[in-house]
């Protein structure tokens, strides 16, 4: 790649440096990119602290870091409705679950400020008994590069150690199944 | 440039490699996304295809992390041409942007572009969203200061993206988020207070004496309190004069400040909730480019207006989405006319849970959903050939949209659940897309049934069957929908939606669409063909206008 243009916004009462126009990054470069990219998988949470539903901050890198615990981060919002219905089977199976692997749900609603009221009566309303973590500046969203929900996350000893991309009814048995092999 | 990214690129590679079975101190990860439509021509449409009939949007977004520090870039490739009516300025194949951040205990450092937002975003949102064209992540920096566990500090100051460029207009900004729960020690309930400060610079060209200051500048005061069950909260915004822009045309003597009023009450306990809001918005966009104010592209928006209504899941209840409505617009003609300067209004929740073992909530349980929202315009005296006018504050105008809907959810047995759905709206097309001609008052009543069986191992089938009766526009509309899993990897769906009430024959058209998905691990592949409705497509209470089109489509998902 080539800087064709370097602005200096300083006389337009703007000291920092951005740079809008690089040249054309070829395709197969991308490509390159990508096909390096399985290397690299994901292994740990993002350093961040995200509010629960009383406003505490949680830490997702001290606070979910019992000793062989797992903690499964069930992505969703309150307009989503393959994320409800995941969700209701887990509230739904946890108990019986939680007989068998010491484990933890934790619903991280992804809900901007049009429908983060909706969280809290929409969680009791449904009689959810999962901790629920606002991610409201999607900063978590976005860390783990999640482009749609319902996504879940899988953390044992603070290792990612299984990732769900979307929900059809059913899966919520292949995830218990990979946790209980963990 | 190119060089020094492939070193790096190979760095981390070898770093990453040489240490397999101890935990890498370097942390690289990111994701990918590519949304692809090949356009084709539509006999029974009427349409052909546009230049360029191959398109594609994609994203690729690499981070890495050290220690306390993060640094990433997002490229984007618009090929051959980026999907329709997204934004022209997004073209060709373009480094988007870049960060730099270091995470300490106390503070928290960004340079290059970031993503934030201040109170709910009334004053600033920076944010993105792909599926409507919207990245208006500020580049320059943002320091995050929290000196102790009640105190928290946030600057920003920048230029905001624009397609692959910055806009000319300049950012600053700082919110104090004060938690005096904390600071009181109380024990059963949360208090906390807000203070935010944003301003635009934009310089002004070709004005001769203008009336009005190249600054704006807009404050705003927030309270949440929350006690056991109950929780509220309230917020007020005010935005200095500015020069009014309507229909792309700025009156340079038509100068007016902006406010916006939103205030949220909540009740919530096991097994039921209820939450209320209420809004009261005056000439509240906020562009930073005065200018690029009421784009269909929602470019160069400094703020966050969404429309506090419900985000229907139902194909219909899409046809006539609310728009929130936060600008002016004067206009009369013939005697008749529009005179726009906010909306007022507000939207009930409730939500409850019918026992397992009860009448109602049988052996597996029963689920109710209930919604309300009404939304008018700002009641006050418009004076059009002078271009100006004065409002009341609580005093309600013509409704522009109101929304009431009821949903069951029961589960029958372990493996049959159905839903049932009955939305009324109430939409004024007239009066929130401005136009003077006709009037044409939308109602309509939707009723939506779906049920989900599941049988064998992993597979399930979904079908949803919905109808509209409309007394105007288009009319009437029916719509089935049918999906299948076959495993939790594999699933095929197709749906229909039929106008087939339109007073013209001629556009009683069906908008089909059939496709497959197929999800692995962090990825997912969805391939469908198919016709899109033209109209609204509205994520979070914000949308983008769409054209009809046919077509094959291809999207890929993934994350590393």
């Amino acid at each position: 790649m080539q800087i064709k243009q370097i602005k200096f916004y300083s006389k337009h009462n703007n000291l920092f440096i951005c740079i809008p126009y690089l040249n054309t990054m070829k395709i197969f470069q991308l490509a390159l990119l990508l096909l390096l990219s399985p290397v690299f998988a994901q292994k740990q949470l993002p350093n961040l602290s995200l509010p629960n539903l009383e406003g505490t901050a949680l830490s997702l890198t001290q606070d979910f870091v019992e000793k062989d615990k797992v903690y499964v981060f069930s992505f969703w919002a309150t307009w989503c409705t393959p994320c409800i219905q995941e969700l209701d089977e887990m509230n739904e199976l946890q108990d019986e679950w939680k007989k068998l692997v010491n484990l933890e749900i934790i619903a991280v609603s992804t809900d901007d400020s049009r429908t983060q009221k909706r969280v809290k009566p929409l969680v009791s309303g449904k009689d959810w008994s999962f901790r629920v973590l606002l991610d409201t500046n999607q900063d978590f969203k976005r860390a783990m590069t999640i482009v749609n929900i319902p996504y879940t996350i899988v953390v044992k000893n603070q290792v990612i150690v299984h990732i769900q991309n979307g929900y059809v009814p059913g899966n919520e048995k292949d995830l218990f199944d990979k946790i209980k092999s963990l | 440039m190119k060089k020094i990214l492939f070193g790096v690129v190979l760095g981390l590679f070898q770093l990453t490699n040489a240490q397999e079975n101890a935990p890498s101190p370097v942390r690289v990860y990111g994701g990918f996304e590519s949304n692809g439509q090949w356009y084709t021509n539509d006999k029974g449409l009427r349409i052909n295809s546009p230049e360029d009939p191959l398109r594609s949007n994609n994203y690729l977004f690499v981070n890495t992390g050290y220690k306390n520090w993060t640094a990433g870039v997002q490229v984007e490739a618009y090929e051959d041409q980026a999907l329709l009516n997204y934004n022209p300025k997004y073209k060709n194949t373009n480094l988007a942007t870049y960060f730099v951040q270091f995470k300490g205990k106390k503070v928290d450092v960004t340079g290059g572009y970031f993503y934030d937002q201040f109170g709910s975003g009334l004053l600033y949102r920076s944010w993105e969203d792909r599926a409507l064209g919207i990245n208006n992540a500020l580049c320059g920096a943002r320091i995050i200061y929290k000196p102790t566990d009640f105190i928290s500090f946030k600057s920003i100051a920048g230029r905001q993206r624009t397609g692959f460029g910055l806009s000319k207009g300049f950012i600053a900004g700082g919110d104090l988020d004060f938690k005096l729960t904390d600071f009181f020690s109380f024990k059963t309930s949360d208090l906390s207070v807000g203070l935010t400060f944003v301003l635009r610079n934009e310089p002004i060209e070709n004005i001769v004496d203008p009336v009005f200051s190249p600054l704006v500048h807009a404050s705003g005061v927030r309270v949440n309190f929350s006690h056991n069950s109950f929780y509220s909260s309230a917020e007020f915004n005010l935005k200095s004069d500015d020069a009014v822009v309507q229909v792309n045309q700025l009156r340079p003597k038509f100068v007016k400040p902006g406010s916006a009023l939103l205030v949220n009450l909540g009740y919530s306990k096991k097994g039921f909730g209820i939450d209320g809001s209420f809004r009261r918005m005056e000439n509240m966009g906020f562009f930073s480019e005065r200018l690029a104010n009421g784009n269909i592209f929602n470019d160069r928006i400094v703020n966050f207006i969404p429309s506090l209504t419900k985000q229907h899941h139902s194909n219909l209840a899409n046809i006539y989405p609310y728009q929130a409505q936060p600008n002016v617009f004067i206009n009369f003609e013939n005697g008749k006319g529009i005179g726009k300067a906010g909306e007022i209004g507000g939207q009930i929740d409730l939500f409850y849970n019918f026992k397992k073992g009860t009448a109602l909530g049988g052996k597996y349980g029963t689920k109710l959903a209930v919604n309300f929202s009404n939304w008018n315009a700002l009641s006050g005296n418009f004076y059009a050939p002078l271009f100006d006018y004065e409002t009341d504050f609580f005093a309600f105008g013509k409704r522009y949209f109101s929304d009431i809907n009821v949903d069951f959810i029961k589960k029958w047995s372990p493996t049959w659940q159905s839903e049932l759905t009955w939305i009324h709206q109430y939409y004024d097309k007239n009066l929130i897309v401005n136009i003077n001609s006709g009037t044409e008052i939308i109602q309509t009543q939707i009723v939506a049934a779906e049920s989900t069986h599941r049988f064998g191992k992993d597979q399930s089938v979904r079908w949803v069957a919905e109808h509209m009766w409309a007394n105007a526009d288009k009319k009437n509309w029916a719509s089935a929908t049918l999906e299948y899993n076959l495993n939790s990897k594999w699933s095929l769906y197709t749906t229909d939606l039929y106008n087939y009430g339109n007073s013209d024959r001629l556009q009683r058209n069906h908008y089909y669409n059939a496709g497959a998905a197929f999800r692995h691990k962090t990825t997912r592949i969805a391939m469908s063909y198919g016709r899109q409705r033209g109209g609204l497509i509205c994520v979070g209470g914000v949308c983008r206008e769409v054209p009809e089109s046919s077509g094959v489509s291809l999207s890929l998902n993934t994350s590393f």
